[in-house]
């Protein structure tokens, strides 16, 4: 994979800590110098899985390159994003949470154009932008334009948060465990969906997993942390997801691929018990 | 040879002659087992009764509702019949029911108790209006902005904690005998209250739709926010001058109807220039008020939004207790309205009056808290409402 090594990397860790309560008795260090950079891949982007064991940091590493409170700003080190330091967060890093996040209040039409609204685009605009993408999510762009979140399944809710999200074409997509509370059959149809639209959009992904195929099936690279205070432990690069899941996850190189990293992280959560 | 019938147990269960009727009036089913949720299909509609969260239809939740009162009205006619010592309780501490409603012809037409409503209604509504639409706005700016609401919070606990009945003596000093002492009574009664129900809605907004507006790109300009903070400010002005020009001419114009039928000229509101200065008043206290709001769009388009249903409900619950308070203030110094009719009832009578007041005041009561129900339903049809 090369790299223009003129132009600064998309995101860049130059050794982050983030101490919760910084300073008082409950201080808490989530993660302790932690580098690592991704660089832009033009006509690519590049899909990073993050895996590590429960509580090492996933979450606050995706939120300080977000640029949410409270993860930012780092108690040390520096986040930058092309060269520049993260300031505040922006629709420029889209952000798919675990936890249902779209607002009970809209329709499913309103919450995906709820960005284009923000930036101030006229009604009519902004519609046919999001029937456009409420489609491409593949939801019903009739029946279900007008329900609102509480008549929505789980799948069909974090449709929605993937469609308002990546309707903004923002050049980093962030995914804190978005398909965690998925049963496996709409688990993998939405890791299918979002192949599809990530390779069109050519963004930089961060993608925070807790199952080890999703992780290998998806990303180009996976970084490992350890345990609490996280490190990143190691990188791997796999194969990138270019065969329907339900294909590569039959063959046996991926089969390999996945033993050895859940064997490895097994051994994490085991020290993490025994320290 | 036992007259009795044997125990259950030594029958066989097939043979055992169950009465389905009685085993379902009695909320069980042939095998003794209580009722639970998810078994109700075949039980009968007394079993349900006795099922925990049993759900009733609309007409089942009226016809209860109902038995209620007539057991009420019942209970009143068992303590008031017959004649001197034969009844229960004497007619001077309660009349009959008879004495009591027959009183209605005299109450609605000799003690003009439509007029007297309608005044007390229009005083809570004004006084409440002046504090929601204070509170809201500011309330709203606390429950975003942490240090805002910690600088408030010693006003909002003394205004939370302040007797009621201290009020009346204050605003009577402060603002007189008039009718601006009974809009600020309940002004200052709800103001601390709204404004700690709206900043408690705003802060319980969960953080997460916050983070998504962030990273879906909402941003604050004070620019855009005059703009939208300026129609607030026009709705205000709109309200200070008609409300507060109303309120200064609606007391003479309905004592003046009293008295002589008449209605005196009033010079129009128009040339006036307190209406004038009021409306500049309203625009500027709703610009400003409006604007820290309207210029994020996180507040404006997220956190208000999303705290608005339950915003609405507490305002909803607060103008059912302000309407018991304006009573207090009319017991004590009143032209008219129902706490005056009240206080005429109990020192010259007739004392049934009381009863029909206290009935009277809630039913409006029920009626303004279901019209409201019924708009927040509208409003909010993603929220699911009590009953
Ligand atoms: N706001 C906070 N204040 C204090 N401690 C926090 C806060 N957020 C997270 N932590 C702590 O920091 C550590 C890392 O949290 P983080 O949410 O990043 O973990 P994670 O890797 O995402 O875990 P999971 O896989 O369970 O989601 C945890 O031990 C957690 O208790
Ligand atoms: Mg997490």
């Amino acid at each position: 994979m090369a790299t223009d090594p003129t132009t600064p990397p998309v995101v860049e860790f130059r050794s982050v800590t983030k101490t919760y309560a910084a300073g008082t008795r409950r201080a808490f260090t989530a993660i302790k110098e932690v580098s690592f950079r991704v660089d832009d891949i033009p006509g690519h982007g590049e899909f990073v899985s993050i895996l590590g064991p429960s509580g090492c940091g996933k979450s606050t590493i995706l939120r300080l390159i977000a640029g949410l409170l409270p993860q930012h700003p780092p108690t040390s080190g520096e986040v930058l994003m092309r060269g520049k330091p993260v300031t505040h967060p922006g629709p420029d890093r889209g952000m798919v949470f675990q936890d249902y996040s779209s607002f009970t209040n809209r329709s499913v039409l309103d919450n995906v154009a709820f960005g284009l609204e923000c930036d101030g685009m006229p009604k009519m605009e902004r519609y046919d932008l999001a029937r456009d993408w409420i489609g491409r999510v593949g939801l019903d762009p009739v029946k279900d334009l007008h329900k609102y979140p509480h008549e929505l399944s789980g799948g069909m809710r974090q449709r929605v948060a993937i469609a308002r999200t990546l309707i903004l074409k923002p050049r980093i997509i962030l995914m804190d465990e978005p398909f965690g509370a998925l049963d496996p059959v709409t688990r993998q149809q939405m890791q299918d969906l979002l192949v599809g639209l990530w390779r069109e959009l050519e963004a930089t992904v961060f993608f925070v997993t807790h199952d080890v195929s999703e992780a290998v099936y998806l990303g180009d690279r996976v970084l490992i942390l350890s345990n609490s205070p996280g490190t990143i432990l190691t990188e791997e690069a796999v194969p990138p997801p270019n065969r329907p899941s339900r294909e590569m996850r039959r063959e046996p190189d991926f089969v390999n691929r996945v033993f050895e990293i859940s064997s490895l992280l097994e051994k994490l959560e085991e020290a993490a018990q025994h320290s | 040879m036992s007259p009795t019938p044997d125990p259950p147990e030594s029958k066989p269960k097939s043979a055992e002659p169950t009465d389905p009727s009685l085993s379902g009036a009695l909320g069980q089913d042939t095998e003794g087992n209580l009722p639970h949720r998810g078994m109700r299909t075949d039980r009968g509609r007394l079993a349900r009764w006795f099922t925990i969260r049993d759900e009733p239809g609309g007409l089942e939740r009226f016809l209860f509702g109902i038995a209620c009162i007539l057991l009420v009205l019942l209970i009143w006619h068992i303590l008031t019949r017959g004649e001197g010592e034969a009844r229960i309780v004497d007619p001077y501490t309660l009349p009959s029911l008879k004495k009591a409603f027959g009183s209605f012809h005299e109450l609605w037409f000799d003690r003009a108790l439509m007029r007297g409503a309608i005044a007390s209604l229009t005083r809570v509504l004004a006084g409440f209006l002046l504090a929601a639409a204070i509170a809201i706005p500011i309330g709203v700016i606390a429950g975003c902005f942490p240090r805002f609401h910690a600088f408030l919070r010693p006003l909002s606990i003394f205004g939370r904690n302040t007797p009621i009945a201290a009020l009346i003596p204050l605003t009577l000093i402060w603002f007189g005998l008039g009718e601006v002492q009974k809009v600020m009574f309940i002004f200052l009664a709800a103001v601390a209250f709204i404004f700690f129900d709206t900043t408690m809605s705003v802060r319980s907004v969960p953080g997460n739709y916050l983070d998504t507006a962030y990273t879906l790109g909402a941003r604050s300009s004070w620019k855009n926010g005059l703009r939208r903070a300026l129609y607030f400010g026009l709705a205000y002005a709109l309200l200070a001058a008609f409300g507060l020009h109303w309120l200064s001419e609606a007391p003479q114009t309905i004592i003046a109807e009293a008295v002589d039928g008449k209605v005196p000229e009033q010079p129009s509101f128009l040339t006036q220039g307190a209406f004038w200065i009021h409306a500049l008043l309203g625009l500027l206290v709703g610009t400003l008020l409006w604007l820290p709001v309207q210029s994020h769009q996180a507040i404006s388009k997220v956190l208000f939004p999303l705290a608005l249903p339950n915003i609405v409900n507490s305002l909803r619950l607060l103008f059912g207790l302000a309407f018991g308070y304006i009573m207090l203030a009319e017991v004590i110094n009143a032209e008219f309205g129902l706490g005056k009719i009240i206080i005429m009832s109990q020192r010259i009578g007739p004392r049934e009056h009381i009863y029909l007041c206290l009935m009277v005041i809630a039913l409006i009561a029920f009626a303004i808290d279901r019209l409201i129900l019924i708009i927040q339903r509208r409003a909010f049809p993603y929220v699911s409402h009590g009953h």
